[in-house]
């Protein structure tokens, strides 16, 4: 219409232009106008777990955390074989699983490597234990592998959690208090930080254990003792963040004491960050774990932990590589499913950080 | 920056202290006494405590222990071979030790570098994901596993190197401790020098570099790299440190004669000596890789050296 006025300004000698009803329509432009709609607003939670489940990698490990967890719970229960049965009659028998017996794979047979060449050998049939089958085939004293894996899995995870939660109770209360008091308090807390820090994690449980019975519990204090330090530093570094802000000094002036203002205040503006290096810290866990069973500083036997197992299934991992297999398959998923949803989980609470 | 490094300094000494500290109760607290035998009077055993500056004050003893270590006498060994001293025992174990770690925090570097390099230069393509999957792998999977596996595909199918370490082949039979070992350093300088590659590469000086005129290895490698590598080399000091943890279980699955191995001996036989002894050398090489790297920081980052000397 502009267009058209503007040309009768210029040109006088063309007649008034009348604009007609038809020249009147919608511009029918309803998909533009559907982009401009408004967001109900959305709690930060909602949020967050929107952005986590666009990511693909943290879905996969969070499924694979559900799935491992509920195998480590049901798992051992369903094989009828018990973690410590031994049956000496049928040690060292490769996996066999029903229905599986003509595929050439799970069907019971080995490969023997002797010196003068590999052969097949099938024990279920040289023993003729036709209806014994061992899902992930048994160990050195004829315990069933499945059951074990699993069992072995349950403590791992049973340890990790457990170090995880005590270690952020204890991190995150040391890290609040000295960032919130600074000055001298900070100062001293800092420097026995350092100290700590300064000793090789190593070397903290090896010394530990030479004084306490090896065990769950052992381990648990040895994980506890080493892993609060990184905890602790980032709810420092989050504690001088926010102490500076308005609602912490309003919470001042009507009159809260400090511990109020600590934990009630302050904690929940940081819980993010918190869990993500919980759930960091839980791989770091059952890693140590391993690592002390395979030293022989871990569980007492015959419990079993995912380390232990790797450990029992090292003597023998020539001869019978499917004893070594499924403890260590399981510890690597389990592995490496907290790292993608703990990376996930830090992208999805904090969109600006950057990746590292 | 010279304030700074006295700090630091003495900073480490004192944690080197507080560790001798610790050792030293421990050992006081170590079940049994050297001197238990049945036929010693009490007259002998008080000349046996004398001669050893048993009689004297805690302190005296927590002084002198702590001079004796600082020398290198660790006292002798109890159980792995009798009476040895075990600074004897370490000798000829370090190097082996130092030389496959060393070798795999070279390697693990060097691979972690062109793998992060790939993923930033190339980012958001195939080779980004790639890299990315290799670092994620390599940053959960514990080396041991590594190990393993790769004794046993690489060692017992494929027999392309020993399975197990020898004097003999030292070469050979190290590469695979060696792979095993950097598989975790090698993820973590992938991750981290995408992550900051990609910083570098967005910034404005960059550009500026760019539109200079200057393209292709000399504006990644002359510009890009350099800024890059500074944080980068912290990183690589608890790696190194992280390696120790590592190495014990490696050395043992492919049976090389290292302190690692060593300890894992004496933790298994209580030799108490000796994991005191291995403690304190490892507790000193940690504390010393972390003062070099962080007033190494300093020198590198004149950034860190102004702010550090101001404060």
């Amino acid at each position: 219409m502009r267009i058209g006025m503007k040309k009768i300004s210029i040109n006088t000698e063309m007649p008034a232009y009348i604009p007609a009803d038809a020249d009147f329509c919608l511009k029918n432009n309803a998909g533009e106008i559907a982009i401009d709609n408004n967001f109900a607003a959305q709690s930060f939670w909602k949020e967050v777990i929107l952005r986590y489940l666009r990511k693909i990698s943290a879905v996969a490990g969070l499924i694979l955390i559900i799935l491992i967890t509920i195998m480590a719970v049901v798992g051992p229960g369903m094989s009828g074989y018990s973690y410590s049965e031994q049956n000496l009659l049928q040690k060292n028998l490769a996996p066999r699983i029903p229905g599986f017996d003509q595929t050439g794979f799970f069907d019971g047979s080995e490969e023997m490597h002797t010196t003068t060449g590999t052969k097949k050998i099938n024990y279920y049939v040289e023993n003729k234990l036709d209806h014994v089958y061992y899902w992930f085939g048994s160990d050195n004293f004829g315990r069933d592998i499945w059951t074990r894996t699993w069992s072995g899995a349950r403590v791992s995870l049973i340890i990790a959690v457990a170090a995880a939660v005590i270690d952020m109770v204890i991190g995150m209360s040391y890290g609040l208090i000295s960032g919130y008091f600074g000055g001298k308090v900070d100062m001293i807390m800092q420097r026995i930080l350092e100290i700590v820090n300064g000793i090789p994690r190593l070397v903290i449980v090896t010394l530990l254990l030479l004084i306490l019975q090896p065990g769950m519990v052992t381990i648990v204090i040895a994980l506890m003792i080493t892993e609060w330090v990184g905890m602790s530093r980032i709810a420092r570094a989050e504690m001088l963040k926010l102490k500076e802000q308005e609602f912490v000094l309003a919470s001042r002036t009507l009159g809260a004491g400090s511990f109020f203002i600590i934990f009630k205040e302050v904690l929940p503006n940081i819980i993010g960050p918190i869990i993500t290096q919980v759930m960091f810290s839980i791989p770091t866990a059952i890693f140590t774990e391993a690592f002390l069973s395979f030293v022989g500083l871990g569980i007492p036997v015959p419990q079993c932990s995912l380390g232990s197992l790797i450990s029992e299934g090292f003597n023998s991992f020539t001869t019978h590589p499917y004893q070594i297999v499924p403890p260590i398959i399981v510890m690597a998923l389990l592995m490496l499913s907290f790292n993608l949803a703990a990376d996930g989980l830090r992208e999805a609470l904090d969109p600006k950080l950057k990746e590292v | 920056m010279k304030k700074y490094i006295i700090k630091r300094i003495i900073t480490s000494l004192f944690t080197l202290l507080a560790i001798l500290l610790i050792l030293f109760i421990l050992m006081q607290l170590m079940p049994g006494s050297p001197f238990n035998d049945e036929k010693l009077n009490n007259d002998q055993r008080a000349a046996l405590f004398a001669k050893y500056g048993l009689d004297q004050p805690v302190v005296i003893q927590f002084f002198k222990y702590v001079l004796n270590m600082l020398r290198g006498d660790f006292g002798v060994s109890y159980n792995i071979s009798k009476n040895t001293p075990i600074a004897q025992l370490i000798q000829t174990r370090l190097p082996i030790s130092i030389a496959i770690g060393g070798a795999a925090v070279a390697l693990g570097a060097l691979v972690g570098l062109i793998l992060g390099l790939t993923a930033a230069i190339w980012h958001d393509t195939i080779w980004d994901t790639i890299a990315t999957i290799i670092s994620v792998i390599g940053v959960s999977v514990p080396s041991y596993v590594f190990a393993l596996g790769l004794s046993y595909q690489f060692g017992f199918q494929w027999r392309i190197f020993p399975m197990l370490f020898s004097a003999k082949q030292m070469v050979s039979s190290s590469v695979l401790p060696s792979i095993a070992l950097s598989m975790f350093t090698m993820a973590s300088i992938a991750r981290f020098t995408r992550s900051e590659m990609l910083e570098v590469l967005g910034s404005d000086y960059m550009l500026l570099a760019e539109s200079k005129g200057i393209s292709g290895p000399a504006l990644i490698f002359r510009h890009a790299l350099r800024n890059a590598l500074i944080p980068i080399i912290t990183v690589l000091a608890p790696l190194i440190v992280d390696l120790m943890t590592g190495s014990l279980v490696v050395e043992k699955i492919f049976a090389i004669p290292g302190v690692g191995s060593l300890l894992v001996n004496a933790i298994q036989s209580n030799d108490y000596n000796v994991v005191i002894a291995l403690s304190f050398i490892y507790s000193a090489m940690y504390i010393g890789i972390m003062l070099v790297v962080d007033i190494l920081y300093g020198v590198i980052d004149p950034r860190i050296r102004l702010a550090k000397s101001e404060a």
